[in-house]
This record gives structure tokens, sequence and C-alpha cells, in this order.
């Protein structure tokens, strides 16, 4: 069967960045009651990339949304806007109105995987989120710190080292993948509450 | 010769029967054939072909698949961790090995495919790179730059800035639902989350001892798996599984028809002779002649088929009319005869009866079938040896004295002597129109039906399973598949590419879900360069998307030259050899068949061949999908099943022609003897056969091989029973009779009574016996000549 089932390599690993929304992290009880598990949370990001063979960091600044029961809205607004759309069953990227990308459980049954841990780090089980990483973090007065290294081999050299800071809310994003590709992410502006989520971003969830 | 020397010099041969038989089933450990493609005519079997399925059967074959699931992820692990610990155990790994998923295998699958990514381009990007302008291009290559999740992604952004490689890799695991997940494999369906787990066995499927092993402890561990999460639901199809459901079936048939038939004959025999010896005899001879046969056949051909041996058992029907036959002239003759010269008294029916019946199977070995020429080979000689057996050994081991005559004997006599005869008073011939009047309308509703599936006879609950599980793996048929052959590596690919191109519509329109080929992975050399080209015009030349993404990152034209030079860099062609070496091959390395020496032209050079997999087909495509491959050259759909049932159906055609040859020859063999009433001896038999045919028919039972080979083997008994009736009809006594009556009594309790199994092959085979020898029975007295009838006019 192995044959016919294929040693497929870990799907998780085509779409690394997902998997590294950690907003979680462990001591995980401890973390797990700092977080303050909003049903709309809101805010900006701003996003810096260095690439292997670039001169120039990459900077972006955006919006995202974390609705639960719905998904999740990330929106980039500058340089030049797109949107990626996570629901429960698919991914879909949005370059204005066309459709660059959309993934669907259909046809990627790991799709509704990688969202369901995804919104489960969000809403901070963090059960999940062990089964796939070993989870080291430490905290210090009302904020915490977190590494996350991929149990899976192929999981781990897809996404690299992830890193973690946050305090009711997740603060920044790390991600060193071996290629050299490093990205930052740090969040600022969040809003929870039913004013959170601007009418045009309802419309796109 | 003395008979006694002639009796030790028989047990001299059957000592080295004994022997030569216990060195090839204890020493060689030899296997019956089963492949039943074996038995197609010699031309007709295409070296290629046969391999394509040893290929894909065998393998398949030794595997065990277990679905385990649950509500949720967590659940499903719990119940797959149970089921797996169950079948750790020392015991149960030395039948059942696990196939572990190798956590490296899949890290290094994509590393070795890096060199070639630019080559590697799914086949809607590949129509996508023709259609989309360079701002497209330009614009989601920025999006991928820029986003933090922008979608599927291998290595560094410079490896694939346009995201063709990784739309490939979702392409190709887009072939299986099956998901690597948390060091398990994953799948999900209705609702539920499911563990794949999948074991090989350690010994052949079709063995008794891994069926013994292996059920009991697949059971266990759904047991445990159920005791850990109730809920749990435990999916497992293999073929061990449906070998094992066929032989608990018939070991339950054994302790029921098998204790019944045996106990009849048991009582038979003491009722007729008092004695329980004639049994022991009987299957003394049976026994001698089976294991002749195999020793023979084996040393002409070199291997047995399985179907050989279920037709060769059949042999027990003729063997043993030559010994009871003996008996019952035995307990008949006068005491003061001794036994010696009452044998040879004997001896002329005796021997006509053998060569009656040698000659009559001896028609098979002219059809150009393989299968049905063994058969001959081995039905003939077990004849012969058992006939011997008879001949050197009865004489030595019944004395007068040995057998009395039981109640049957005595009052048997007098019921057969009121046994209305066959003349032509208006009552024979109204009885005789009324049966032509069956036979017409019986003949008229004959139906055939030589497919395989109707032989089916798994458990219903072994079939869902089988279903349900296939559903959920949307794995590919082993059975049905393109096999796809050229002179070179090269010539196979472009023929793969090319049914491909024909395939893909067909996907569109539902007739499949998709397909498995090695050029999916490693594309021709023409494909290959095509794709290069297609690149370097449509996103590296200097003004293309790669150059519109430099300014727009502000990069300049040297980032621009650096990843085109990059990209190129990752364009080393790709060799089929090289690939099949590496890890990313381990799955599909199946499909690949490589050169295969084709014995029957040596001359035309070498032959290499491929097969495309189908997956998710639905039965009601299959026209469709065999015309898929019309006009391609070199390509060949392939249905197993389909193929099977043309071998039995052919194998029906020919078999119902030898049937009537064996007739035709029989009649001109016993003509020299029996003269004008050489058409009695065959009478009662070829009434039985037009009539049995005939219920079938108005029993609505679709005809098939297994029916004719019944009819066979009821020529072979009938025509014995019709000799010993007109061998006996100058001497008066009733010895024929007898041995007639328990004959048949025995061939009908031993065969007849396989009309109540649940086999499908085996009912059809018993219920033609039931009817076919209760009727020759009935009929055979009628067509007897009375002593006076002898002296009037025959007619």
């Amino acid at each position: 069967m192995k044959r016919l089932l294929a040693a497929f390599a870990l799907h998780l690993a085509l779409i690394p960045g997902l998997a590294g929304v950690a907003h979680a992290a462990a001591p995980t009880g401890q973390i797990g009651a700092m977080l303050a598990k909003p049903d709309q949370l809101c805010g900006t990001f701003d996003q810096t990339k260095r690439l292997a063979g670039m001169k120039k960091p990459l900077v972006s600044t955006g919006r995202f949304c974390v609705v639960a029961g719905k998904g999740v809205l990330w929106r980039t607004l500058k340089p030049f806007p797109n949107t990626l759309r996570l629901k429960r069953d698919e991914i879909v990227h949005l370059q204005g109105d066309r459709v660059a990308m959309r993934l669907d459980a259909r046809q990627e049954p790991t799709v509704r995987m990688i969202n369901g841990v995804l919104f489960s780090l969000l809403s901070g089980d963090l059960g999940q989120l062990d089964s796939l990483f070993e989870v080291d973090g430490s905290v210090s007065g009302d904020s915490w710190k977190v590494a996350l290294k991929a149990r899976n081999a192929a999981l781990a050299r897809a996404i690299g080292a992830i890193s973690l800071e946050g305090g009711a809310y997740v603060r920044s994003i790390q991600m060193v993948e071996d290629s050299g590709d490093r990205t930052e992410i740090v969040f600022s502006n969040i809003k929870t509450g039913p004013g959170a989520v601007l009418p045009e971003e309802a419309a796109q969830l | 010769m003395h008979p006694r020397r002639l009796a030790l010099a028989w047990a001299f041969i059957v000592c080295l029967l004994v022997g030569h038989n216990a060195w090839l089933w204890i020493g060689q450990r030899i296997a019956p054939d089963t492949d039943i493609l074996a038995l197609l005519p010699i031309e007709k079997q295409d070296p290629v072909l046969q391999q394509s399925f040893t290929h894909m059967v065998d393998s398949a074959q030794q595997r065990v698949v277990v679905l385990v699931g649950a509500r949720d992820w967590a659940a499903a692990g719990r119940a797959a961790d149970a089921y797996r610990t169950a079948l750790a155990q020392a015991d149960a790994r030395a039948v059942l090995a696990f196939d572990a998923i190798g956590d490296d295998t899949q890290a290094n699958w994509l590393a070795s495919l890096q060199p070639h990514a630019t080559l590697l381009i799914g086949s809607a990007q590949e129509r996508q790179l023709h259609t989309h302008t360079a701002q497209v291009w330009a614009d989601d290559a920025l999006a991928r730059l820029y986003n933090a999740f922008s979608g599927p992604r291998l290595g560094a952004f410079r490896d694939d800035p346009f995201g063709l490689f990784a739309g490939w890799a979702q392409e190709r695991a887009g072939e299986t639902p099956v998901r690597p997940r948390d060091g398990r494999l994953f799948v999900a369906g209705e609702g539920r989350e499911y563990v794949l787990l999948t074991y090989t066995l350690t010994r052949p499927a079709f063995s008794l001892d891994a069926q013994d092993a292996a059920v009991p402890l697949l059971d266990g561990a759904a047991a445990a798996a159920r005791r850990a999460v109730p809920d749990a639901d435990v999916i497992s199809a293999g073929v061990v599984l449906h070998a094992a459901a066929a032989g608990r079936q018939a070991s339950r048939e054994i302790h029921t028809i098998g204790v019944g038939s045996v106990l009849g004959i048991v009582l038979l025999t003491w009722l007729t002779f008092r004695s329980l010896r004639p049994i022991g005899l009987t299957l003394l001879a049976i026994g001698v002649g089976f294991l002749g046969a195999l020793s023979v056949c084996w040393l002409l051909f070199g291997q047995i088929h399985l179907l050989t041996l279920v037709f060769g058992a059949s042999l027990i029907g003729v063997a043993q009319d030559y010994g009871i036959y003996f008996l019952c002239h035995r307990l008949r003759a006068d005491p003061a005869l001794d036994s010696p010269a009452l044998l040879r008294r004997l001896l002329p029916g005796l021997g006509l009866t053998l060569l009656a019946a040698v000659i009559g199977y001896l028609g098979l070995a002219l059809t150009p079938f393989p299968g049905l020429r063994h058969m001959a080979v081995f039905s003939a000689l077990g004849l012969v040896f058992a006939w011997l057996t008879v001949v050197c050994w009865f004489p030595m081991l019944i004395s007068a004295r040995t057998l009395k005559a039981g109640p049957l004997a005595r009052h048997y006599r007098a019921l057969v002597a009121h046994w209305p005869r066959f003349s032509r008073t208006p009552l024979s011939l109204g009885v005789l129109l009324a049966l032509a009047a069956i036979s017409v309308a019986g003949w008229s509703q004959l139906k055939t039906n030589d497919d395989i599936r109707s032989l089916q006879s798994s458990p219903a609950q072994l079939v869902q399973d089988q279903i349900k599980l296939g559903k959920l793996l949307d794995a590919p048929s082993p059975v049905q598949y393109y096999l796809v052959r050229g002179d070179s590596n090269e010539q196979v690919l472009q023929r793969e590419e090319a049914l491909k191109r024909r395939l893909d519509p067909l996907i569109g329109a539902g007739h499949l879900a998709g397909y498995q080929a090695l050029s999916n992975w490693v594309p021709s050399q023409q494909a290959q360069a095509a794709r290069l080209a297609l690149v370097e015009a449509k996103l590296l030349a200097v003004g293309g998307p790669l150059s519109l993404l430099a300014d727009a990152i502000e990069e300049g034209p040297e980032w621009a030259a650096a990843t085109a030079a990059h990209l190129r860099s990752q364009g080393a062609p790709m060799r089929v050899d090289a690939f099949l070496h590496s890890a990313a091959a381990a799955p599909w390395r199946h499909l690949w068949l490589g050169e295969i020496a084709a014995h029957s032209q040596p001359a035309a050079g070498k032959t290499v061949a491929s097969i495309v997999a189908v997956r998710g087909l639905r039965y009601a495509s299959l026209p469709v999908l065999a015309r898929a491959a019309d006009g391609l050259a070199g390509t060949q759909w392939v249905d197993k099943v389909g193929g099977i049932s043309q071998v039995l159906g052919s194998y029906r055609a020919n078999m119902g022609w030898v049937v009537l040859g064996a007739y035709l020859v029989v009649f001109a063999v016993l003509l020299p003897r029996y003269r004008r009433r050489t058409w009695r001896v065959l009478a009662p038999t070829a009434l039985a056969s037009v009539l049995t045919i005939a219920l079938l028919g108005l029993f609505g039972q679709p005809f098939q091989l297994f029916h004719v080979l019944a009819l066979m083997l009821l020529l072979g008994v009938g025509v014995d029973y019709g000799i010993f009736m007109q061998e006996d009809a100058a001497e008066g006594d009733d010895a024929a009779w007898l041995a007639v009556a328990l004959s048949a009594a025995s061939t009908i309790l031993g065969f007849g009574l396989l009309a109540l199994s649940g086999t499908p092959a085996l009912r059809a085979f018993g219920l033609t016996m039931l009817l076919g020898a209760a009727l020759v029975w009935l009929f055979a007295p009628a067509f007897s000549v009375t002593k006076e009838g002898k002296h009037a006019t025959p007619v």
C-alpha cells in the first residue's frame, strides 16, 4: 500500500506560513490563560521579508481578522492590495477580484486539517499544536515567548524555526527557513468585539 | 504374469509414486499454479501482459489494508494505536508485518527533484503558460513574494517564483487522498477521520496457515480498537480475507455436505456388502490414480494448475466404477471361482470402460488450450493408474469369502426386474415425446453467463468493506489499466503522454477520477524540451514576467538575470533510470515494467513497457476507457476481470464441442464389440445430459463452464454404466445392476451433494451431476436388453 498511497510528503509542508501562525505557546496552560480568546479580532500587521539572493528587504503592511466560526482574512494593503481568505473547507487567494489560487478540502484533504489547527490555535486550544510541534516557551510578567520546532522532519525542513511573542494577543511572529528566507510579522492596533471587523471585511468573510 | 508377482510389481511402482509425491510436496514444496490466464492458448499469451499482471496483482495479493476511523482525529489515533499494539506482539509480527511510513523518505523526496524543478509543471499551469499575460504571472509572483501565507510553496522564493513546481507537486499530491499527519496516514470521508494502516503478509495469502493465523489476529486487533474507542469503525480489505472466507465456507461445507456424503456411502456399502473393506479399497484405487497422475504430469509439464487438480478430483467419480464393478461381481459370483479367474472374465468389459474414458478425455488434448490438455493427460493417467490398481491388487485383496450380500443387494434385484424397458410400444414413444418436449422447452430458455463476478461468493460484509475502502482511498484498480509499450524509454513516455491527452477530457466527463503514470513524474525528453522552451519564452525572456517582477521590487536586471540562470540550472534533464532510484519514485516504481525480454521474438529488439493506472473508474465507463486506447500505437487497455470471463467463456464453448466429439469417439471404440447394440450403451447418458441441460434452462440457471465439465464427467461414468449393463446382459446375472446402482448412488452422494454448496462453481458442478447421475441411473435399465430381448431382434 505504501507505494499506492504514496509516501507523499507532508502536505503541510506546502503551506509553510500557515502552521506557523501559532498564537500559542507553552507552558501551554499558563499562556492559554493569558490569551484573551475573543470571538472577533482584527488589527494591522507590518511584515518584513528578507529573501535569499535579494539585496533589499520586502516590506508590506495590511489588516487581518480572525472570526470564530468563520475564518481568517489576511489583507495586504501596501505595496499593492491582495487578500487571502481561509475558511473551514477552503483557502482562497484573491488578486483584486481575480481568484489567483483556490485550494479546497475536496481536492486537498489537508486544507481542513490545516485550517482546523489554525483556528484551534487562535481560540487558545493548544492541544492540537502539541501534536505537530515541540513547544518551548517562557512567561515573564504579562508577556510570553515561544519557540516552535516541528516534530516531523519534512515539516521542519519546509517551515524552519518559528518563534512567537505575545501577551493577551500575539504580538509578533518570526520564521527562519532552511532556504535562508526570513519573515518577521509585527501586529498592532488590535481591536476585539463587534466593531472590530470592517463592513468590507465582513462581506468577504 | 502370475497374479502375485503382478501385485508385487505394482506395489513397487506405487511406492515410487508415493516417494515422488512426498518429495514434490514436502521436499520441493510445490504449489499449484493459480493464474487462470495461464490456461489461455500459448499463442494468445503475451509475456509483457503476463508480467504486468504479476506486477499489479501479486504484490496487492499480500497486502492487508485497514482503516481505523472515529468521529475525530484524536479518537481515530487512539483506536489505531490500540489496533497496532494488538498486532505488535512477536507472534503477530511473524504473520503480519506493519508497513511503516518512512519519515526520512518523505523529507528527501522533494530534495531529489529540486535539480529538475523547472521541468516539472502541472498540466493546468502548462496550459496557462500559453494563455496568461506576462503581467498576470508577474502579479502572481509579487503576491507570492509579499504574502506570508501565499499558498503552496516549496523551498526558497527564488527556487520557484511563479509557483510552478509547487503547483506540480500539488497536482501529484492529488493522485491520492491519503496524507501523512502526525506520523500517521490520514484519510477523511463520510464525516469521519481515518488512520490508514497497511500490513504485508509474510506467508502466501492463499496458504491455509496464513489464513488461519492472520484472520483471528486481525479480528482481535479490531476488537482492541473498539475497546479503546467504542464508536470506532474498522474497515479492512485484503485477498487473504476473501481466501479465508472462502476457506471457512468450504470447511463448513465439508462438515455438512462432506460428512453427509461419507455417511451415506458408508451406509450404502455396509448394506450392500456387509463390510467396509470395499470403501477402503476403492479409496486406495482412487488415491493411487491421483498420485500417479500428479507424478507423471509434473514430470511432463513441470507444473500443475489448480483447475487441473479440481477437475482431476472429479476422476473419483469414474475411477470408483472399476472397483465397484469387480466387487459386485465378486459378491454375485460362485464362491468356487477364485478372484484372479473372476478378474480374467471381467477384463474385456473393464478394459473397454477404461479405453472409452481415456479416449474421451484425450479429446480434450486436441484443443489449443494448455489447461484442457493438462486436464486430459491428468485424467487419462489417473484412470489408468486407478484401473491398474484394481486389476493388480483387488484379486489378491478380495477373496470369495470377504463379502456377503447385505439387505440392499438382496432386494435390489426384485426392483430392477420390474423396471420398464424401452421398446416400440406407444407408451415408450409417448414418454420419449414428452421428454423431447421438455428438452426443447428447456433448451430454448437456456442462457449462458461467463462473467467471473457471477462466481463471486465472498460474504456481503467483506464486499461492502472493500467498496467503502476503495472509495475512501481512491486507489487505482489493480485489474484494469493501460499497458503501454515501445522500443525505448522515450517512446514509452511519449506514448503515455499521448494517452494522457486522450484521458484528460474523460476525467472532465466523469468517466474516471484520474490516472497515475510515470510520465507524470518524468516527462519524455520531447516534453522536457518543450517545457523548457515554454518557460524560457513566457517567463524568463527579457521584458517578460521575471523582468517585470524585478522592476516591481527594485532589484533590477542583475537580479532577473541571476534568478533566470538559477531557474535554468534547475532544468537538468530527467531520466527514467535515475528517477527510479530516487526516494520520490518509491510509490510509483510499480508502474514501470522496464525492459522485458520477449522470448517469442528475440530478433524484434527490446521491449520497454509501463502501466498507466486509473483511479475512480466507473463500471459503466469500462467500454469508454477501452476505446480510449484505440489507434494509439503500443497502447492497450487491460481488463483482467473481463479477460478471465473471456477465458471461461471460450473454455465453455470448446469444452462443449469436446464433449460432443467424445460421444462420437466412444461410439466408434465400442462399435466393434457391441455392433448394433452400441447405441444402447450411450443412449442413457446422452438422454440424461440433454435433459439435464434442459432442466438447468427451466430452473433459470445460466449455463457456464462448470456445467460442461460436469457433463464430461457424466459421460465418463455413464459410459461405464452402459458397458456394465451390456456386458452382463448375456450372463443374465444382476451384478451389473448392483454395480450401476452403487456407483451412481456414490456419485450422487459424492458430487451431487455439492449442489448444496455455497460456492457458485461447485454448486453448478454438483447440480449437473445430481440431475445427470440420477437420470442415467433411471434410464440405464430401460435401455438394457433382457435375456429374451437379446434373442429377439435388437432395436
